[in-house]
C-alpha cells in the first residue's frame, strides 16, 4: 500500500501552521473567553501528607464582591480511577478536591469562583484548611519499608504494584558468565513543562443539553469519555476542543480531574467556568516524570559478549496514579524496553512502582526510556571499561544485525539501522576521540565522548495496550477526508496536533495519495465534533499511524476518482494516475480530465458517474499499531569539555544518526528531533525537581527549576538512515520522542569518559561534575 | 501567580515621587523596570500598596561629577556595556555587567532596581561593595549617602527607609595605575551567580599597591575580604599568590548548604573564582604597567 511515487511525502516543506504559531494569531486556551464567565482558583494543599480537620471559607462572607467556593465535600464520589487490572496492583482513587486527607503539596483541596481571575485568587487566600499532619512517606525506602502506614485505606504498604518478566535460562547464563557486573543508576524527578500551561474552559447549554469543555489537551476523545462516564452524560452531547495546544510532551496526554471538575462546575453554577494553570500549579501539580532507580546485574562471557541481564527497577510514583496509563505504565516500560538493542537470550526485570507524598509521576517525552537508556547505555560503557574494550567496539559484538529480530521477552523487532548508525558514529565522532584521549593528561580541563545507541518501540498498538491491562485499552489513529465539490480537501484528523506540523505532513500523504498538492489540503483537528474518535497524539504514533490513516482514507477516495475518470475517459481504473491535479491514462497522458472536475462531477453532476455508484468523496480509516510495534533506532553523541576546577561542563557538540523509516517531511523530523534532544539536555544536565524530606517542593519556579536555555544549546548534528517499515502504511516508524531519550545516557558517558569514572545518577550539574572530578584534583 | 491589589501612582517629577513615597510609607514602593519587584508581587511575597511609578524621572546617566563616577538610578542595564567611563576606570564593572541577565532584563532593569532588591548574588550589589560605592538615597526629609558594604543588611533587606528610594550610585575615581577584574559562575547563562568574585587593584612597580576583593555567594549578601586585601599588598603582580588566596578566603567562609549547590562546593568554587579573579586582575595590571 505505499505511495508509487511520492512527490510530497520526503519533501522539506515549511510548515503551513506556523504562519498562525508565529504571527500571534494562534488561539490558545486563554484566548478563549466566554460571556458570563467565573474564573477558577484552586486552594491546594501545603503539607504533603495530612488529615483535614476542617476547611473554614467564613471569611468570604465578608467580600464585595459573589464568590463560589466547593470542597470535596460537595464532589464526593466523583474521582480518577486509573487502574491496571491485575491482582499485583493496590487500588486507589484520586478524589476531584480531596476527601478527608492530604497526599501531596499541591493537592487541590477547595476551588474558589468569582468573576475576575485576581478575585479568585485574593478570595483563595482567605479559605483556611486546618490540617492534622500526618507522617511523611518521602523516599523509595520509606516506600519499601512496611513499617511505614499505607497512604490508602486498606493497602498493605506502599508498593503500588510489583511483578516481573523474564525470558531464558538467567541461572545459565549467571553460571557461563565470566564477568559479573553490577551497577545502580539513578534518573532524577523532572517536571514536563511544556510553554504553555494546561487550562481549562467549560460551558453547559441547557438548550441543547451540551457541554463544551476547552482544554489544553492531547487526547480531546478521552477527555469527552471520562466526562461521559464519570457524570453520566452522553458522549453524543460532549464536545471536548483542544484549541492551539502550546506544547504538550505528554504531560497534557493524561486526563486530569480538573478536566471533569470544571466541566461538573459549569452545570453545577449554570455559568461558563474558566481555569488557567500557573507555572507554579504546573511544576508542583500537574505531572511529574522519571525518578527510577535500577540495579543492573549483567552476565558477559569472557570474550565480550552479553549472556543475560538482571534488572530491579522501581519508580517512585508519587501519591496517585495517572488515566489512562497508570502508576503501573512507568516501571512496566523499564522492564519492557531493557533488552534494548543489543543481542542476548537470558533476561529477568523485577519492576515496581511505590507511593510517596509527592506529585503523581506521568508521561513525559520518552516515557521511562530515557531512564531506561541511561542505565543499559551507562552499563554498556561500565562493562566495556571493565573489559577493557572500546565502547564502540562492546556494542558492535553485542548488537542485533539480523531481522526481523525475536527478543529475549518475545518482542519482535523489525528491520533497523543499529550496526551502521553505530559505525558511521564513530567515524564522525574520530577527531573527538582523539583529542579526548589526548586531554587524559590534564588536571584542569578535560574532553570526553559519550554515545547512546538505543530502539524505540512506536506506534504501539492494541495488542500492546490489551497485554497493559491499563484503562487506555486501544492504540488506532482515524481520520476522515473529504473532497469537496470544487476539489479541495479536508482531513479530520483523530490526532490533535500540538507542534508536531500534522497540519503540513498529513496534507502531504493526502497529496500524494489523491494527485493534488499539500495546498488543497486542509487539516482539521483536535475537536471532537468533527474528527472521528481516537485515542489522542502520544507516543510517537502521529506520522506512522495518523499518516497511515489518512493515506489508507484518501487511497479510497482515489480509487474512487480512479473509477470516475477510468468511465469518462473510456479506460480502466488501474490505468488511471492522479497526479499534477489531473487523472490521466498512463499510456496517454494526453488523454485526461481534472480532479477537482470528477470531484465536481461526484457531487454536483451526478448523472455523468457510471451506474449505481454513490454520490460522494468521503472516506474514514483508521490505522492501528502492529502488533509489537515499530521500531525506531538511534544513536545519540555528545562531546563534553569539563573545567576540572569548577565543575563548568561545556556542551560542544551533539551528534544524532536517527532511523524513522520513511520521513514525511525532513525538516519537521529534524524539529522533531532537536527539540527532543533540547529537552534530554536539560534531563541530562539540569532540570531536577526536589523535594525536601517533609516532600516540600523546593523548586517551584523557573528560577530554581532551571530548563536548559539557548546559550547552553550546541548545533545539534542530525544525520538521517531511512530503513522504512513493511508494518505501517507508508513505512514510517514513530519519531517524536526519540531526540529525548538518548542525550542523559550520552552526556553521562561522555563526563564518565572525559573524567575517567562511573557515573550513576543525572542531573550533571555543575555542582554534580565537580564532585565526580574530586579525584582528579586530589592527585594533581 | 496574580499580584494582590495595589494603587498605580506616576509620579511627575522626583519631588512627586518623594511625597507619595512619604505619604505610603511601608506600603509603597517605587517601581522602575519592574524585573525583580513584579515577580515578586506575581508570587505575593511582596504586596505594596502603592506603586509609584519612577519611569518617567530624569534619574538616568553616567556621568563624572567631581571625584565620582555618578550612576543615575533610572540607568538601564544596557547602558553600562558601551560606556567610555566605566570602561576606562571601572573594568571590573563592565566584567560583571556581562553576567546580567538576558537582553529584556537588560533592556528594562534599572541599577536602581537591582540595588534595592539586594538578591544576594546579583552582580550590581557586588560591584557597589566592591568600589566602595555610595548609595544615595533621598525622601522628603533631604538626601543620604549610605556606603554600599553597609547598605545590604541580608537577602533582599536593605537600609532604605520608608519614604526613601535610591536616586543615584557613586562610585569613587580609582587612581590611573588601577585595574580590576570580576568573575561569575551560574548553572546557565544570565542566571544569578552560584559565586561571584570581583577584584580591584592599585599597583605600581610591579608591586600590588591596595586591593579590594568582593565575594557573592558565601553569606547573604556580597562580603568584602579583608583578610585577602591585605594579603595581596606588596605581592608581585608577576605572582600574586592568587591560589593561596583563594585557600586562605574559602578557609574563612561559610557559605550555605542548599538544593542549588552544596557548601563544599561553594567553597572550591569561590577558592577556585578568587585565583582567577586575582590572576586576571594581576594580568591587566601588567598590560597597563
Amino acid at each position: 500500500m505505499k505511495a508509487e511515487r511520492p512527490k510530497f511525502i520526503g519533501a522539506r516543506i515549511q510548515r503551513f501552521e506556523d504562519t498562525r504559531l508565529l504571527s500571534g494569531t494562534a488561539r490558545y486556551i486563554d484566548d478563549i473567553v466566554l460571556p458570563n464567565m467565573l474564573h477558577l482558583n484552586f486552594l491546594r494543599a501545603e503539607t504533603a501528607h495530612a488529615t483535614i480537620l476542617d476547611i473554614d471559607t467564613s471569611a468570604l462572607a465578608d467580600l464585595d464582591f459573589p464568590t463560589w467556593v466547593f470542597t470535596g465535600k460537595d464532589t464526593a464520589g466523583l474521582s480518577m480511577k486509573a487502574h491496571q487490572d491485575v491482582p499485583e496492583m493496590q487500588y486507589s482513587e484520586q478524589p476531584f478536591l480531596a476527601e478527608g486527607k492530604v497526599r501531596f503539596v499541591g493537592e487541590p483541596v477547595a476551588v474558589i469562583l468569582a468573576e475576575d481571575p485576581y478575585k479568585a485568587e485574593d478570595a483563595a487566600e482567605l479559605v483556611f484548611v486546618d490540617y492534622d499532619p500526618l507522617p511523611v512517606v518521602g523516599t523509595m525506602e520509606q516506600a519499601r519499608d512496611p513499617e511505614m502506614p499505607p497512604l490508602f485505606d486498606g493497602w498493605k504498604g506502599n508498593v503500588i504494584v510489583e511483578r516481573q518478566m523474564k525470558g531464558g535460562d538467567l541461572a545459565a547464563a549467571r553460571a557461563a558468565a565470566a564477568h559479573i557486573i553490577t551497577r545502580t543508576y539513578r534518573t532524577q524527578r523532572q517536571a514536563g513543562v511544556p510553554m504553555e500551561g494546561r487550562g481549562v474552559v467549560a460551558h453547559y447549554n441547557p438548550a441543547d443539553r451540551v457541554l463544551t469543555v476547552w482544554s489544553s489537551t492531547q487526547m480531546p476523545h478521552l477527555v469527552r469519555t471520562y466526562i461521559s462516564e464519570e457524570l453520566g452524560l452522553p458522549e453524543s452531547r460532549i464536545r471536548v476542543v483542544a484549541p492551539d495546544v502550546g506544547g504538550g510532551f505528554g504531560v497534557k496526554g493524561q486526563v486530569y480531574a480538573d478536566e471533569i471538575l470544571i466541566a461538573w462546575l459549569a452545570m453545577k453554577t449554570g455559568r461558563p467556568v474558566k481555569w488557567i494553570e500557573d507555572r507554579r500549579e504546573h511544576l508542583i501539580a500537574s505531572i511529574h516524570a522519571r525518578d527510577h532507580e535500577h540495579t543492573l546485574e549483567a552476565y558477559v562471557s569472557a570474550d565480550g559478549r552479553l549472556l543475560g541481564l538482571k534488572a530491579d527497577i522501581t519508580v517512585d510514583n508519587g501519591a496517585y496514579s495517572t488515566y489512562p496509563f497508570t502508576s503501573a505504565g512507568e516501571p512496566g516500560m523499564v522492564g519492557k524496553v531493557l533488552p534494548g538493542p543489543y543481542d542476548f537470550q537470558a533476561y529477568e526485570a523485577t519492576f515496581r512502582a511505590v507511593a510517596t507524598n509527592k506529585c503523581a509521576i506521568g508521561t513525559y517525552r520518552g516515557v521511562a526510556r530515557p531512564s531506561a537508556v541511561f542505565s543499559q547505555e551507562r552499563l554498556m560503557d561500565d562493562i566495556a571499561a571493565e573489559l577493557g574494550i572500546d565502547p564502540f567496539e562492546f556494542r558492535l559484538k553485542n548488537i542485533i544485525r539480523q531481522f526481523p529480530y525475536k527478543n529475549v521477552l518475545g518482542f519482535t523487532y523489525d528491520e533497523g539501522s543499529y550496526a551502521q548508525s553505530l559505525e558511521q558514529m564513530r567515524e564522525l565522532l574520530a577527531e573527538d576521540i582523539a583529542e579526548a584521549e589526548v586531554s587524559k593528561s590534564s588536571a584542569t580541563r578535560r574532553v570526553g565522548v559519550g554515545i547512546a545507541c538505543f530502539i524505540e518501540q512506536t506506534a504501539h498498538g492494541t495488542p500492546d495496550f490489551t497485554r497493559r491491562r491499563t484503562p487506555i485499552e486501544t492504540g488506532y489513529i482515524a481520520a476522515r477526508v473529504d473532497m469537496s465539490p470544487d476539489g479541495e480537501i479536508t482531513i479530520d484528523l483523530g490526532l490533535q496536533s500540538h507542534g508536531q506540523g500534522l497540519e503540513t505532513t498529513m496534507a502531504q500523504v493526502a497529496a500524494d495519495a489523491l494527485g493534488m498538492k499539500p495546498e488543497n489540503v486542509y487539516v482539521r483537528h483536535g475537536d471532537t465534533m468533527t474528527t472521528p474518535y481516537s485515542v489522542g497524539t502520544w507516543g510517537s504514533r502521529g506520522g506512522a499511524l495518523g499518516g497511515g490513516a489518512v493515506h489508507i482514507a484518501a487511497t479510497r477516495i482515489a480509487d474512487k476518482l480512479r473509477t470516475i475518470a477510468a468511465h469518462l475517459l473510456q479506460s480502466k481504473p488501474d490505468q488511471i494516475d492522479l497526479v499534477d491535479g489531473r487523472a490521466q491514462v498512463r499510456d496517454n497522458p494526453g488523454s485526461f480530465i481534472e480532479i477537482k472536475k470528477i470531484a465536481r462531477i461526484a457531487q454536483r453532476n451526478v448523472e455523468q458517474m457510471p451506474d449505481g455508484m454513490t454520490p460522494g468523496l468521503e472516506a474514514h480509516a483508521s490505522c492501528d499499531g502492529p502488533r509489537d510495534g515499530t521500531y525506531a533506532n538511534a544513536v545519540h553523541a555528545a562531546v563534553v569539555e569539563i573545567d576540572i576546577l569548577t565543575g563548568k561542563t561545556k556542551l560542544r557538540r551533539f551528534v544524532v544518526i536517527e532511523d524513522c523509516g520513511t520521513m514525511l517531511n525532513p525538516l519537521v523530523v529534524d524539529g522533531q528531533v532537536r527539540g527532543g534532544v533540547v529537552q534530554g539536555i536539560g534531563s541530562a544536565m539540569l532540570e531536577h525537581f526536589i523535594y525536601d524530606s517533609e516532600c516540600q517542593p523546593l523548586t517551584t519556579n523557573f528560577a530554581d527549576y532551571l530548563m536548559p536555555l539557548a546559550p547552553e544549546i550546541p548545533n545539534i548534528e542530525v544525520h538521517h538512515i531511512e530503513t522504512p517499515t513493511p508494518l505501517t502504511p507508508l513505512g514510517a516508524k514513530g519519531l517524536g520522542e526519540g531526540g529525548a531519550i538518548g542525550p542523559a545516557a550520552a552526556i553521562a558517558n561522555a563526563v564518565g569518559n572525559a573524567l575517567g569514572t562511573g557515573v550513576a545518577e543525572t542531573p550533571l550539574n555543575t555542582n554534580a561534575v565537580w564532585k565526580l572530578s574530586q579525584h582528579i584534583r586530589e592527585t594533581a | 501567580m496574580r499580584p494582590a491589589s495595589f494603587e498605580y501612582h506616576r509620579a511627575t517629577s522626583l519631588d512627586h515621587a518623594l511625597e507619595l513615597l512619604h505619604e505610603f510609607g511601608e506600603e509603597g514602593r517605587p517601581i522602575a523596570g519592574g524585573q525583580s519587584l513584579v515577580p515578586m508581587m506575581n508570587f505575593r511575597l511582596a504586596r505594596p500598596g502603592h506603586l509609584v511609578d519612577i519611569n518617567r524621572l530624569p534619574l538616568g546617566g553616567i556621568e563624572i561629577d567631581g571625584q565620582v563616577l555618578r550612576i543615575g538610578a533610572l540607568t538601564r542595564h544596557e547602558a553600562y556595556f558601551n560606556d567610555p567611563l566605566i570602561a576606562r576606570h571601572f573594568p571590573a564593572f563592565l566584567d560583571a555587567v556581562h553576567y546580567i541577565g538576558h537582553p529584556t532584563i537588560r533592556r528594562n532593569g534599572s541599577i536602581g532596581g537591582s540595588i534595592s532588591h539586594a538578591d544576594p548574588t546579583a552582580e550590581l550589589p557586588a560591584v557597589a561593595v566592591l568600589h566602595d560605592a555610595d548609595i544615595v538615597v533621598r525622601s522628603v526629609q533631604g538626601t543620604r549617602k549610605i556606603k554600599a558594604v553597609e547598605f545590604f543588611l541580608s537577602a533582599y533587606v536593605t537600609a532604605i527607609e520608608p519614604g526613601e528610594m535610591v536616586v543615584a550610585l557613586e562610585f569613587p575615581l580609582p587612581p590611573s595605575a588601577s585595574t580590576g577584574s570580576f568573575i561569575e559562575q551560574s548553572e546557565r547563562s544570565g542566571d544569578f551567580g552560584t559565586a561571584s568574585i570581583g577584584i580591584t587593584l592599585q599597583f605600581a612597580g610591579g608591586k600590588i599597591g591596595k586591593a579590594a576583593m568582593v565575594c557573592s555567594g558565601a553569606d547573604l549578601f556580597p562580603i568584602r575580604a579583608p583578610e585577602i586585601e591585605e594579603f595581596l599588598v606588596g605581592k608581585a603582580l608577576a605572582d600574586p599568590g592568587a591560589a593561596e588566596a583563594g585557600r586562605i578566603f574559602a578557609a574563612s567562609i561559610d557559605p550555605v548548604d542548599d538544593h542549588i549547590a552544596s557548601a563544599d562546593y561553594r567553597r572550591g568554587l569561590i577558592a577556585e573564582l578568587t585565583r582567577r579573579a586575582i590572576e586576571a586582575a594581576c594580568t591587566r595590571a601588567l598590560d597597563k604597567s
